[in-house]
């Protein structure tokens, strides 16, 4: 579990390359699930990396004039590569990882969701607001579970430190509560992602975008690649959570096998998106508190069970 | 019936009444004098008729005035009852039927900015049609107005929206939105997500389809016009005027065009019924139901091209038949094509009927009561969805509709989930009705010489059941080998009037599928105004300025 300075400081190396190379491919695995449940040939796996080059390379419109508004997506970008940054990937920790603990993760994770907001908000755009302050609700109401998941394991391994928590809980046994907390993990999984049925925020057909209306050129591929970036990570954290580690002493092999149960992850992903329609906010606020009231429960059976 | 009609007009009207009398089996017109023209209409509205339209035409040259005609349907018995009236030009003030049946509300709203009529008592006296820098005083439709006029365009003139129900922020849908199709614009008033209100201003693309085949062409041209209107539905316009022609002129088809007409529109329904299906799906984020949908209506495209040589915009049709006849090796292929069609529908209509997720967003939303469609007139699938029991087709059968066998599914959920099914249904219908015409279709000729002059200022009305609903053509025929007035109803124009009521305290995330429910079809709407072509100045901005602009306009949101 010390690995010497060197290698820690590769990793934190690795995991940027890993994240920012597989995120669009792991997108585009999405695109073309969808494509093939609709008949059709799809796009190639790359496009999403297409899109983000093409985007780099166009030009940023400014149309709100204020700094929040230019700062929002650097530091949503940035918030999603702290976070790739600690996280102990296949097991092992990055010479980041010991200066946090699990709260940072989550602290992290909603600091790119608060840019958003902020970049919204700062675009006036009666769009953008309502795009907001779904977002904002759905933040509200999927965070906690987040929180719910994350509990679970520090209660299991009695540790808030971030490595023992994700890949404690598998080692430990689930018990029924962890076999809950999977449930409630998948049925979350596509508001983690901001997928349909739960794209509310973004919402092409009321909100053209949503919270993201205003952007274009670098600054909007900077948003496109923090929310790709941030899909991979909660697919990611389901197999790191609720998969044992194949521990094959090779961190490689690990790796491999657990990048494999991430694109697993992304089909399913695919095929929940393209045959659900888009719930309206108050549908799919009463889908999340019941899923909320769920994991507390799961909880609770950890604490007293 | 005429009879009785007369009986209650002289008793309640007196001499206000001038004529009545009945042009073909089905179409009574009666004159009244202007004074009469409310009490009229709730007479006729009494008896049983359901308000169509309002039909402006300019008469100055023949004796000084403006004519105006609200026509009705009589639904139980097969008639149109039309309520003429006139007012002299220099005055041409009548009183508002709106007050009484709000369908009329843009009936009239369009003449006042085409023929420079007003309406006393009318509740939204606002421009309806007319681009808001048109100069005031220039009536398009009226006759000294040349067609291809272009006045000069003014700057800072914007429509006035409706005052915004306290405490709600206007939401702008359009001109550009991805849930419009076409350029529209809907003010939507929410308080928080619930909508409170909206107001719309439309009327966007303008075409001056009328004023043009008024003055410009000859009645052969006008059923290839006609289609254009729209892009889906284009056969029904070309029908209806042809028929609304034929009916002025006595003039009698071959029954074998008459059936190649019922298998075109029916083929159209197929058509605009997929496409509406997957636009729904589209519009409340389900893009599978979307792509399968689609994929289904190319297969009945490619048969279109085969047929026609077009996927849409089929040209069949012309004043005294149609242009293309249908051989058997082509009805092999039509029977095959849309047995295919059957089988894949039914396929995804078992995988929607079963799918709660799409119940969520379909059920109970865009409900309003059978009274209410009722009295604001709605038509097509959105009437039948709700509990209104009318289709043109049975009512008021036209080319070979009544030897056809088929049923009209009516529906009491009052949603949009209902439209739907109606829709669905319709399009199982719709296939029935096809293998009939092709096992039934008589042989014969398929076009009649037009021998005889169409002799001028006859009026004539028909209704054609659109998959929207009914479109409604009245055509008042002229000296030069055209009409003297060509009045175009589209269904949207009638049901774009009630989706504001649709949408009252329903979600703001519903509002594309309420808007879509009704497969509103702008450009149909839109048909009749003059081209407003600016005065095409170039000029260039740099990003700068355009960066400027538009935190300008943001602010001012």
């Amino acid at each position: 579990m010390h690995p010497t300075t060197e290698t820690a400081w590769l990793l934190v190396g690795t995991n940027l390359l890993l994240f920012l190379a597989l995120a669009p491919l792991f997108d585009g695995i999405v695109r073309r699930v969808a494509a093939r449940v609709q008949n059709r040939q799809g796009p190639p796996l790359w496009q999403p990396l297409y899109d983000l080059l093409k985007l780099l390379g166009k030009e940023n419109i400014d149309a709100v004039g204020i700094l929040p508004f230019r700062l929002a997506p650097l530091v949503a970008f940035a918030s999603i590569l702290c976070v790739v940054m600690i996280l102990p990937v296949a097991g092992r920790a990055t010479a980041l990882t010991p200066y946090v603990d699990t709260l940072s993760l989550i602290y992290l994770l909603t600091l790119g969701g608060v840019a958003v907001l902020v970049g919204a908000f700062a675009g006036k755009n009666i769009f953008a607001l309502i795009g907001a302050s779904r977002e904002m609700t759905t933040m509200i109401m999927v965070e906690p579970i987040l929180f719910m998941i994350l509990l679970l394991g520090v209660i299991k391994t009695g540790s808030l430190e971030l490595t023992t928590v994700l890949y404690g809980t598998p080692a430990g046994d689930y018990g029924w509560s962890g076999l809950i907390m999977i449930v409630i993990a998948l049925f979350a999984l596509q508001a983690f992602v901001g997928r349909q049925p739960f794209d509310i925020a973004e919402a092409e057909q009321e909100l053209l975008g949503g919270p993201f209306i205003e952007y274009s050129g670098p600054n909007y591929a900077l948003f496109k690649y923090y929310m790709m970036i941030k899909q991979m990570f909660y697919a990611y954290l389901l197999v790191a959570v609720f998969v044992p580690l194949l521990h094959s002493g090779l961190l490689v092999v690990d790796l491999i096998a657990q990048m494999l149960l991430t694109a697993v992850v992304f089909l399913v992903i695919g095929l929940l998106a393209a045959t659900h329609p888009r719930y309206r906010i108050d549908q799919a606020l009463n889908y999340f508190a019941g899923l909320f009231v769920l994991a507390l429960g799961a909880v609770a059976g950890a604490l007293f069970g | 019936m005429r009879k009785e009609l007369e009986a209650q007009l002289a008793v309640q009207l007196h001499d206000e009444v001038v004529c009545v009398e009945k042009t073909d089996q089905r179409t009574i017109f009666i004159d009244v004098k202007r004074e009469a023209i409310r009490r009229a209409a709730r007479i006729v509205t009494d008896a049983g008729g359901r308000y169509m339209c309002g039909v402006g035409y300019d008469n100055i040259a023949r004796d000084g005035t403006l004519g105006m005609v609200h026509t009705f349907s009589m639904d139980q018995n097969d008639y149109f009852i039309c309520i003429r009236t006139k007012v002299p030009a220099i005055d041409p003030v009548m009183e508002s039927i709106t007050p009484d049946l709000p369908s009329a509300g843009w009936s009239e709203r369009e003449f006042m900015d085409m023929l420079g009529m007003q309406f006393t008592n009318h509740p939204k006296p606002k421009r309806l049609v007319l681009a808001d820098d048109w100069p005031a005083g220039v009536y398009p439709l009226r006759k000294e107005v040349p067609y291809d006029l272009v006045p000069p365009g003014a700057e800072d003139v914007a429509y006035q929206l409706d005052e915004a129900p306290p405490g709600t922020r206007v939401v702008p849908i359009g001109p550009f939105h991805p849930s419009l199709h076409e350029p529209e614009h809907f003010a939507v008033y929410v308080d928080g997500e619930t909508i409170k209100g909206c107001d719309y201003r439309g009327f966007m693309t303008h075409r001056g389809i009328e004023k043009l085949c008024q003055t410009q062409v000859s009645y052969n041209e006008v059923p290839f016009i006609a289609e254009r209107i729209c892009g889906i539905c284009g056969s029904v316009h070309a029908t209806a005027f042809s028929q609304a022609v034929e009916s002025a002129g006595g003039i009698k088809i071959p029954r074998r065009a008459e059936y190649i007409r019922t298998l075109m529109l029916e083929i159209e329904r197929i058509h605009s019924h997929l496409l509406w299906l997957g636009v729904a799906g589209h519009l409340i984020g389900f893009d599978t139901v979307f792509m399968q949908a689609w994929r289904v209506r190319e297969q009945l495209m490619w048969l279109c091209e085969r047929l026609t040589g077009n996927r849409k915009t089929y040209g069949m049709v012309l004043i005294g038949g149609v242009r293309r006849d249908i051989t058997s090796a082509i009805a092999d292929d039509i029977r095959a094509v849309v047995k295919k069609i059957e089988e894949e529908l039914r396929v995804i209509h078992r995988a929607i009927d079963k799918d709660s997720s799409i119940h969520k967003r379909t059920k109970g939303v865009g409900t309003i009561t059978k009274e209410e469609a009722i009295a604001w007139g709605l038509i097509g699938p959105v009437a039948r969805a709700r509990g209104v029991d009318i289709d043109a087709r049975r009512d008021h059968p036209y080319a070979a509709y009544n030897d056809m066998k088929f049923d009209v599914p009516v529906l009491t959920d009052c949603d949009v989930w209902s439209t739907l099914v109606v829709r669905v249904l319709e399009t199982y219908e719709a296939i029935r009705i096809i293998h009939q015409v092709l096992d039934k279709m008589p042989s014969g000729e398929i076009f009649i010489e037009l021998k005889d002059k169409i002799p001028a200022l006859r009026h004539a009305i028909t209704t054609v059941e659109a998959p929207r609903g009914e479109s409604t053509h009245y055509v008042i025929t002229g000296e030069d080998n055209r009409p003297d007035r060509w009045r175009v109803r589209a269904p949207t124009y009638t049901n774009l009037q009630a989706v504001p009521l649709m949408l009252l305290n329903e979600q703001f995330g519903d509002f594309p599928i309420i808007m879509g429910s009704i497969d509103p079809c702008f450009s149909c709407t839109d048909r009749v105004a003059v081209i407003d072509l600016q005065s095409g100045k170039a000029s260039s901005m740099t990003r700068r300025e355009l960066e400027f602009l538009s935190r300008e306009q943001l602010h001012r949101v």
